[in-house]
């Protein structure tokens, strides 16, 4: 999607070295099975080989380049462009600098502020989606509706509603304040619609998500609950909650990497206005790349993001870990 | 497996430097000695163009291209199709060119490129492929946002002048006339307005973007007041300055141009205008067809154009940022011959007629304005074009982009009512001499 969330999520996928078959662990036992054992894994590699080859050419690559492009002094000549130096100068300028700080600023607030409420929204949505008898596929199928929307489709649809000549929310408040709301035009309220359009577009995701880990919860449990004398409210304190969150975890980690790499809905909504209120780290890395040409200073910014967000989601995954263990074993 | 993965990782990264420092450059000669020449063999030419505006039907990329491979039929030219936004097409255009792609030969791009491009080594310097009187046919704006440390990287094809366009019916129904200063407008605009003859009284454009940074360089010209002095340092503080920023500011504080023109671009003010909501409004010379057709504007046939106005006293009026669009030679192009002929091409008589005949657009070519054509095509933006006082902005600087959004950002800011002028003058000149230092993201 862009250059932030894409390398985010590299660092974790590119594949082991293939480890070949001869310093692969042998089997007890030896003999006939060891021989069929290092065939299957002989077998293994050679069909794995196209995809891995893919993931080194399409993600592995590319990472690597922008890392080396990060600390590159590059120089853009007559047919190709050249490599001065290698020096940390661009971390150094990247770091330093007001822009970066308040990108980074915004782009924090935004995330914690959507993953709160999305988390909060969508559980509570999944509890009224579980409790539907017949009608929770439509009910389900309405509600998916915005997250199957394309994001930028979704962003030009409420900046329509926005707009300050004909928008119908800028209409709709201008009849209940008495005068124009100037919304995208003022930092507060275009965060404020920022965080209303992305919890409007990725809350069906938590709901759907945290429906599925509903679902899995098997039934004695809150049989055992009801034996007990434990009321509605602490069952769900006490036993479903519990019981979600590790699939809450998975939830909240892939909303961390996707709020914190936003760049359609401020580059299509305010362009990161007014002033600079908006301009996420996806922003700021696209415009010091494509727009100011600055290649190092660009690759840099992304670098800097994919390590934070990387950061934040291993952080996140020690705080749940043993959540998740459980929710594995289950 | 921690000790493998490091391998892995210094591998990738050692082969990624490799890889970067393996591209080679060209002595920048030999390219100039190969595009001096129009090659006899046949070659096929691809001219990155975006949709150039048509005023009556035909594709106007395809008549010039068809007219170009009349006079060279050995050259064919295919078109790339280009973004419909400046910022789009730099980012698309420059990632091909900086890997050296020999395509697009001949990109269009826009008039604020020429020394970031120049200083990337992303546009042939086609200075010298020229003839000396070339420039004389020209505005003399157009020429100066086209070079960089005195060398020329694009060839004029199209400007965007800037006017004002403004409602006749209004006026005549108050019998006012057609303002020639701002105090003026200000004053027209909120006669109207009380009377309920129009919601808006000045349309213009306030979103962070380029937009709003080739406003600023019309009020500033208008107070008289540059941004850079001419050795290229920060010259923006005083009260000229401050007198144009103190103007944006007054437009929405007295409810004469809406608070929400901090979100506007071209299009949301000209919707505004053509919806027959506004009185005035500053735009491009292509607005004029739009407000003109019927199809799509509800003011149509009521629609008055002239020259910007200026301050009151004895400043300039008429001012005009100079945009539009030029014509690029990409110097990995494997057809620099062909490529620098085409180019020429379309800066010249021939293309800039049919420019004046079929497109909406002015063509760059000074003398075609004055042609009998030019009357019969009935858009008096191109009769007017030369009445303008046209202003460069600060582009004679690689760090152009970073230079834009100081302006932008803290225009913005004083429209918006969240800084006052002398602020924001302070806080710009602050942001551009940091941006003029490249130490700006």
């Amino acid at each position: 999607m862009n250059a932030v969330t894409s390398s985010a999520t590299v660092p974790r996928s590119p594949a082991p070295p293939p480890a070949g078959p001869r310093t692969g662990p042998v089997p007890r036992g030896g003999g006939p099975a060891r021989v069929s054992r290092r065939k299957r894994a002989r077998t293994g590699w050679f069909f794995a080989s196209p995809a891995l080859l893919t993931i080194a050419a399409v993600t592995v690559f590319p990472v690597l380049f922008s890392v080396v492009l990060s600390f590159a002094d590059v120089r853009l000549e007559y047919g190709g462009f050249r490599l001065l130096s290698l020096t940390g100068d661009h971390y150094a300028a990247v770091l330093s600098s007001p822009e970066w700080r308040h990108a980074l600023l915004f782009t924090f607030g935004f995330t914690a502020v959507t993953v709160l409420l999305e988390l909060v929204l969508g559980t509570a949505a999944a509890l009224v989606l579980e409790r539907l008898g017949a009608a929770r596929g439509w009910v389900l199928a309405v509600l998916l509706l915005p997250w199957a929307l394309i994001n930028v489709v979704a962003a030009q649809l409420w900046g329509y509603l926005f707009n300050g000549t004909y928008g119908g929310l800028t209409w709709l408040f201008e009849q209940i304040l008495g005068h124009q709301p100037d919304i995208l035009g003022q930092p507060a309220s275009a965060m404020g619609a920022m965080v209303v359009v992305d919890v409007w577009k990725t809350t069906p995701f938590v709901a759907i998500v945290v429906l599925a880990g509903l679902m899995l919860i098997p039934g004695d449990v809150y049989e055992a609950a009801e034996i007990d004398g434990a009321g509605a409210w602490t069952t769900f304190w006490k036993v479903t909650l519990p019981q979600l969150r590790p699939i809450m975890a998975i939830a909240v980690l892939f909303r961390i990497l996707q709020a914190f790499g936003i760049f359609d809905l401020p580059f299509v909504l305010t362009q990161g206005g007014p002033g600079t209120a908006t301009e996420s780290l996806a922003i700021l890395g696209y415009k010091t790349l494509f727009q100011n040409l600055d290649i190092g200073r660009g690759a840099a910014v992304a670098t800097t993001s994919a390590v934070i967000v990387i950061g934040c989601c291993l952080l996140f995954l020690r705080v749940f870990r043993t959540q998740a263990d459980e929710g594995g074993r289950a | 497996m921690a000790l493998r993965r490091r391998t892995l990782l210094a591998g990738g990264l050692a082969a990624g430097a490799g890889l970067t420092s393996g591209c080679a450059g060209k002595p920048l000669d030999s390219l100039l000695t190969q595009a001096a020449h129009v090659p006899r063999t046949p070659a096929t030419l691809v001219w990155w163009v975006s949709e150039i505006p048509s005023r009556n039907g035909p594709v106007v990329a395809d008549l010039i291209i068809r007219a170009f491979e009349r006079r060279h039929p050995h050259l064919r030219v295919r078109k790339s199709n280009a973004l419909s936004t400046t910022d789009g097409n730099r980012a698309a255009v420059t990632t091909q060119l900086a890997g050296a792609s020999p395509t697009p030969d001949v990109y269009l791009g826009d008039t604020t490129w020429p020394a970031q491009f120049g200083a990337n080594s992303l546009a042939l310097p086609v200075q010298t492929l020229l003839p000396k009187d070339f420039w004389s046919d020209y505005p003399a704006a157009l020429r100066r946002v086209s070079e960089y440390r005195g060398t020329v990287y694009a060839l004029p094809f199209f400007t965007d002048n800037s006017f004002l366009f403004y409602r006749k019916d209004l006026l005549a129904k108050h019998g006012l006339p057609v303002p020639r200063t701002w105090e003026e407008l200000l004053r027209t605009a909120r006669r109207i307005q009380r009377a309920g003859d129009a919601a808006y009284g000045f349309l213009w454009q306030a979103s962070v973007s380029e937009s709003l940074t080739c406003n600023v360089t019309e009020f500033l010209a208008d107070a008289q007041a540059p941004v850079l002095d001419r050795a290229g340092r920060v010259a923006l503080s005083g009260p000229g300055a401050e007198r144009a920023f103190a103007l944006m500011r007054e437009f929405t504080e007295t409810g004469v141009t809406p608070r929400t023109v901090t979100t506007y671009a071209e299009a949301d003010s000209q919707d505004a205008f053509t919806g027959g909501r506004g009185v005035f409004l500053r735009n491009w010379s292509y607005a004029w067809g739009n407000a003109a057709d019927r199809s799509v504007s509800k003011v149509a046939g009521r629609v008055g154009v002239v020259p910007r106005p200026g301050f009151d006293g004895d400043g300039p009026r008429g001012v005009s940022c100079a945009g539009g669009w030029s014509n690029f030679v990409n110097p990995n192009s494997q057809h620099l011959g062909a490529a620098v002929a085409f180019a020429r091409f379309c800066a010249g008589e021939e293309a800039q007629m049919i420019l004046l005949k079929h497109a909406g657009v002015i063509p760059a070519l000074d003398d075609v304005l004055t042609r009998p054509e030019a009357r019969r095509v009935g858009d008096p933006t191109l009769t007017r074009a030369r009445e303008l006082r046209l202003v460069a902005r600060p582009v004679q600087t690689p760090y152009y982009p970073q230079v834009s959004k100081a302006l932008y950002t803290q225009a913005n800011a004083v429209t918006g009512g969240r800084a006052t002028p002398a602020q924001a003058v302070r806080a710009a000149r602050a942001d551009i001499r940091t941006a003029l230092e490249g130490r700006a993201l």
